[in-house]
This record gives C-alpha cells, sequence and structure tokens, in this order.
C-alpha cells in the first residue's frame, strides 16, 4: 500500500539526485566538444569538434585565445600530490604502528594528529603564511611551505585509515614469524606490510587526491608558482571558453583511470585478506 | 641437570592488579614432553608467552641451553611456538610457509638447499603433494601440520605448543596426538604443550604441570597426578574426583557420609575428602552400608563409549557423579527421581587436610 507511493517517490527523488551529481559533468562534457575558436561556453552546439582538446595540447592554429597556462600547474600539483602521498602515508603507517600498544599520552597524541583534518583549511594556510613570512622569515614556495600544509592536512587521513586496519590485524602471525628467527623489521616487510597492503592503497589513494584538488590551504601557503586548483581559479576572472571544460573532462576521466588503478590493486589484496580471514574463522 | 633445556626461575607477570604468573619455576630436560593443565585464567599460556619472549616477566629469569634468555628478543631465542590458531601466513603457499624461517632468517642457506629441507619435512608431516597449495585451500588438520613443520625445520630444540588441539575435530585430535609424540621421537625435541583437557594432558605428558591462579601447584608424571593429586584443587582440575567437604581429626573424616577413619592423607590448606568416579558404587536406599553412605537422587546418565557416568545429587545439592566401566559387565540401571545410597571403599579415598599425616 505505502510503498506503491513512497517507492517511486523515493526512485524519483535518487534519480533526481544524480541527475543534479551528475548534471554538470555532462553539460560539461557536451559544452567540451563545442566548435571553436568562435563557439563559446553556451548552447546551441554550433558544430561538433575537438577543436578544444586540440587547443589544449597546441595543435590548433594561433588565434586570440591563449592556450591554457596549465602546463605547468598540472605538472607541480601532480608532483605535489605524490609527495604528499608518499609522505603522509609512510607517517600514517608508522604512527597508526605506534598506536598498536598503549603509550603514555597517546591520547593526547592521537587528537594532535586528528586536530590536522578538523582546523578550518583557511586558518592553517593563513597561518603557516604568517608563520613563515612574519616568525621563520623563509620564502613560501608549493614545495616548502604548501607541501607542509598538504601533509597536516593528508596525515590524519593516512593515519585513521591505517589505525582501523591494524585494529583488526591478529598480531600472532608477526609472533609467530619471530619466532621462526625473522628479526622485527624484515618481520613487518614480508608479513605484516604484504597483510595490510589494502589499507595502505586507500591511504595513498586518500592522500593523493586530497592533495591534488586542495584549495583553501595552498591558496595561502603556496607562494608565487600556483597549483592546478590555483590556476584553474585564476582563469575564471578573465574570460571562460570551452576549452576549461575540456580541460575538465581529462582530469575526470584521470581520476576515473586512478580509481581503477586502484580498484585493481584492491581486488588483488582483498583475495589475500579472505584467505586471512578464512584462517580466523577456524581458530 | 646437565641435560636441562629450559629453566624457569621465579617468574612472575602481572597484568594490572592481576597476577597472571606468580613465582613459577620449573626445569625441563632434552626430549621430554611436557603438558601444561590448568583452567582458563591459570597463566598456562602467559608462561608460554614469557618463555617464548612475546611477553616479559616482572620479576624472575628464563633459561634456555643454560643461558639466562630473560631479556632476549623472541626472534633470538631459538624457540619454536605453535599457536592455538596456527597464525599461518594466509599470502604464502604451503611450501613458503613451511621455509619462512630459513628464507628470512639468518640460516645463509642457499635457496636450493632451503627447499630441500622444506620439502623433507613437509614429507615428515605428511603433507607432500600440498606444496605449492595457498593455506585457505587446505583442511584445518593439514594447517595443524604446516604450523608444526614450520616451526621443526628450524630445528628448534624447544617447541611451545598453545592447546594446538583445540581447534581440532575428536578423530584428528586423537591423530594428531600419536603424530605429535611420534615426530617427537624422531626428532628428540623437548615440548611443552599447554591444554585445558585432563585427557590430553594425562594422554600426552611425560610429566604434567598443574597451573591454578599463576601458580604451580603440582608437576609430576601423568600416573601420580591422576593417583595422588597434589591439593584439592588439582584433584578438581582432572575432572575425576567427587569432592566433599568436611571436617578431618583425630584420624577420622566427618562428612555427610558420617565419619570415616582416614588412614593416610595430604597436607592441604582445608580438609577436602576426595573419591574417583570409578569407585563410587550404588546401592538399594534400604541396604545397609558397612562403610560411607551417602543418600543421593538419581538425576541422569550419559554414554561415553567405553563407560557410563551417572549423575546423582545429594540432598545439599551437592552432583555426585558415577562411573561405571563397561569393560566391567552390564551396568546397573537406575530409575530417574529415585534415591540410592552411595557408598566406596574408604581405603581408596584420597584425604586433604590440615591434620595430616604426610
Amino acid at each position: 500500500m505505502e510503498s506503491r507511493i513512497l517507492k517511486p517517490a523515493l526512485g524519483l527523488y535518487v534519480a533526481l539526485f544524480v541527475l543534479f551529481l551528475y548534471g554538470p559533468f555532462v553539460v560539461l562534457t557536451i559544452i567540451s566538444f563545442q566548435q571553436g575558436p568562435e563557439g563559446g561556453p553556451q548552447f546551441p552546439i554550433i558544430e561538433w569538434s575537438t577543436y578544444w582538446y586540440r587547443h589544449i595540447f597546441g595543435l590548433t592554429p594561433p588565434s586570440r585565445i591563449a592556450p591554457l597556462p596549465f602546463g605547468e600547474a598540472l605538472l607541480r600539483s601532480l608532483v605535489l600530490a605524490f609527495m604528499t602521498m608518499v609522505v603522509s602515508t609512510v607517517l600514517g603507517v608508522m604512527s597508526a604502528q605506534a598506536f598498536r600498544r598503549k603509550f603514555k599520552g597517546s591520547g593526547v597524541v592521537f587528537y594532535l594528529i586528528v586536530l590536522g583534518m578538523m582546523v578550518p583549511g583557511v586558518l592553517t594556510g593563513l597561518g603557516t603564511s604568517l608563520l613563515a613570512n612574519n616568525v621563520i622569515g623563509i620564502e613560501r614556495h608549493w614545495y616548502t611551505t604548501a607541501f607542509a600544509t598538504h601533509v597536516a592536512y593528508t596525515f590524519p587521513f593516512a593515519f585513521l585509515v591505517m589505525l582501523a586496519i591494524l585494529n583488526r590485524f591478529d598480531a600472532s602471525v608477526e609472533e609467530a614469524s619471530w619466532s621462526l628467527g625473522v628479526d622485527p623489521w624484515t618481520t613487518f616487510r614480508k608479513v605484516t606490510f604484504p597483510l595490510i597492503f589494502p589499507g595502505v592503497l586507500s591511504a595513498m589513494l586518500f592522500a593523493f587526491t586530497l592533495s591534488l584538488d586542495e584549495f583553501p590551504r595552498t591558496l595561502f601557503a603556496s607562494g608565487r608558482d600556483q597549483t592546478l586548483p590555483l590556476a584553474i581559479y585564476g582563469t575564471f576572472s578573465v574570460e571562460i571558453h570551452p576549452n576549461i571544460f575540456a580541460f575538465g573532462v581529462l582530469t575526470t576521466l584521470f581520476s576515473f583511470a586512478l580509481l581503477s588503478v586502484y580498484g585493481l590493486l584492491m581486488a588483488m589484496s582483498v583475495r589475500r585478506a579472505r584467505k586471512m580471514a578464512m584462517q580466523e574463522d577456524i581458530a | 641437570m646437565d641435560t636441562s633445556v629450559f629453566r624457569l626461575d621465579g617468574v612472575t607477570k602481572r597484568y594490572g592488579d592481576l597476577v597472571a604468573l606468580d613465582n613459577a619455576s620449573l626445569e625441563a630436560g632434552a626430549n621430554e614432553y611436557i603438558s601444561f593443565l590448568g583452567p582458563s585464567g591459570s597463566g598456562k599460556t602467559t608462561l608460554l608467552r614469557v618463555i617464548a619472549g612475546f611477553e616479559a616477566p616482572e620479576a624472575g629469569r628464563v633459561f634456555f641451553n643454560g643461558r639466562d634468555i630473560t631479556n632476549l628478543p623472541a626472534h633470538e631465542r631459538g624457540i619454536g611456538f605453535v599457536f592455538q590458531n596456527f597464525a599461518l601466513f594466509p599470502h604464502l603457499t604451503v611450501i613458503q610457509n613451511v621455509g619462512f624461517g630459513l628464507t628470512h632468517g639468518k640460516s645463509g642457506l642457499s635457496a636450493a638447499e632451503i627447499e630441500r629441507r622444506s620439502l623433507e619435512m613437509i614429507e615428515l608431516v605428511g603433507l607432500s603433494g600440498m606444496e605449492g597449495r595457498g593455506v585457505d585451500q587446505i583442511s584445518g588438520g593439514q594447517r595443524q601440520r604446516v604450523a608444526l613443520a614450520r616451526t621443526l625445520t628450524m630445528h628448534p630444540k624447544l617447541v611451545l605448543l598453545d592447546e594446538p588441539l583445540g581447534a581440532l575435530d575428536a578423530n584428528l585430535r586423537s591423530r594428531m596426538r600419536t603424530e605429535l609424540r611420534a615426530i617427537r621421537e624422531r626428532l628428540g625435541v623437548t615440548f611443552v604443550h599447554v591444554t585445558g583437557s585432563e585427557n590430553e594432558a594425562l594422554a600426552m605428558g611425560d610429566r604434567v604441570v598443574v597451573l591454578d591462579r599463576g601458580r604451580i601447584i603440582q608437576t609430576g608424571t601423568p600416573g601420580e597426578v591422576y593417583d595422588s593429586p597434589a591439593s584439592p584443587d588439582v584433584a578438581h582440575f582432572l575432572n575425576r574426583f567427587n569432592l566433599f567437604d568436611g571436617n578431618l581429626s583425630g584420624g577420622r573424616f566427618n562428612g555427610v557420609f558420617g565419619s570415616v577413619p582416614v588412614p593416610r592423607s595430604v597436607r592441604s590448606d582445608r580438609d577436602v575428602y576426595a573419591v574417583r568416579y570409578d569407585r563410587m558404587r550404588a546401592l538399594p536406599v534400604s541396604a545397609d552400608a558397612a562403610g560411607p553412605a551417602i543418600k543421593a537422587r538419581f538425576v541422569a546418565s550419559e554414554y561415553l563409549g567405553s563407560s557410563m557416568m551417572n549423575f546423582f545429587e545429594a540432598e545439599d545439592g551437592h552432583v555426585i557423579e558415577m562411573e561405571h566401566h563397561l569393560s566391567l559387565g552390564t551396568p546397573q540401571t537406575f530409575e530417574a527421581r529415585q534415591d540410592y545410597l552411595l557408598t566406596w571403599n574408604p581405603e581408596q579415598a584420597i584425604v586433604f587436610g590440615r591434620e595430616a599425616s604426610r
């Protein structure tokens, strides 16, 4: 009775929600195939073309529209995201490993770490910039001050992911390895790490994607050279052409590619984790 | 002792306020099979973990091969450990599990030599043909053997087993019991086996160590422990005795069953009268028992294959068990909720008391 009305209503709601979620992306994709260089970022489509995609890569004859100044910014952002990913994941794994045993002040340290993801980004960015300029007296760069804010922001995510993974980890396999005469470091490399690898992957993905499109912290802390989100924001204040949309489509495709790699690696290590779980069931 | 493999000297371990081990001392010789028996929480697993080096004791020393290893990390001890849940490496195959210690430890052996020794050990535990399988593709009993083989490839002088048979079904358990003994006799290793099962402890051990609340309360051969438990607690863990409270004075024990002369008794901090289940006899309630007797109501019986257990309830609610070995003939049949007179030969009772003759 009730579900005859409720179910279609909820279905419609979800459909609208999905439309709202993906609508902008669909519009963006359509407009990115606008004819160029005369066609603007609006309907109707004068003529379908890949002009703006070629424009991004500088494959079109020179026109009054300047190529997007994204090349360097994109490279910077990728390098920054990679650096952040490596450092945050290593720190996250190490600190979560430390939290497996209770130590004095562990509660305080826990909140200090997690604070990094709670504090508003604008404050962190502004604070870092003031600290660098007025207190320490160093220049701000994307690879120094901005990098520090990115790590402070993404490290808690990596830490929490690893904490959840290690909470469920059965330490007896490590003890078994020690009792076979294998030292703790080799045990970590050969036993612990392979078994927590799905968690490490998730931590890496978190850190990379959070860093790649980080805006407020970077805005204040990065200094002269811009990262990609800042560069994109910068072009909005001038004039908008469909090349930005074409660029958006390409970055989205890149994200999907990244997610597919993650999914693939995950599926491989989940198979392993299932073996582990089966072993625990027997016990 | 020249042949001593390991020795515990006043080992004490606390978890907060809880005393897990209280001044435990013990010595084990080469090629011995020792069983630790105790209820859960008695400290037997903690003791094993202290010997293995997974836990550090607050006080006392641990010696192994004549060396003080109290402060040595687990991976430098050379003591094998077989876990209750086997703790196999789930990401490795059977042969990789078995060769793990040789491959990643300090053995310095060539890959070919490691493979040869691993295969040899896999054959010893009867797993030939399974080398390449993942550890999730084999049965529980086979996993148990991989865990054992993995430990034995390192040629340890001492192997600690933490309830390794607990995860197996009854049939496999008795087979593994036989195999464990056979493997040990072939390799000349000292085994220390922790178990909560009195049958397992009595069957497997050359020596049984009984633990209670972190203290070692008796050490002896299975026969000694079975026939002359050192305290009422040991008698209780063996799960083979009816225990009666009462009062021992002037060579007589006064309990619910009357006053009985006691030819000999064991010193203890309380007065307890113990009668083995298979020493009990049941008479009609009207009969005249020459010795001690107690009136009890028949509750139920349990068929155990080789024997029959009968349960009676005394007037004070105390449950009294009586075992009848079927090899001695057809068991008596009892009627439910009927009263019977239970009696025994006082010569065969074990009496504990503050006023003891020895």
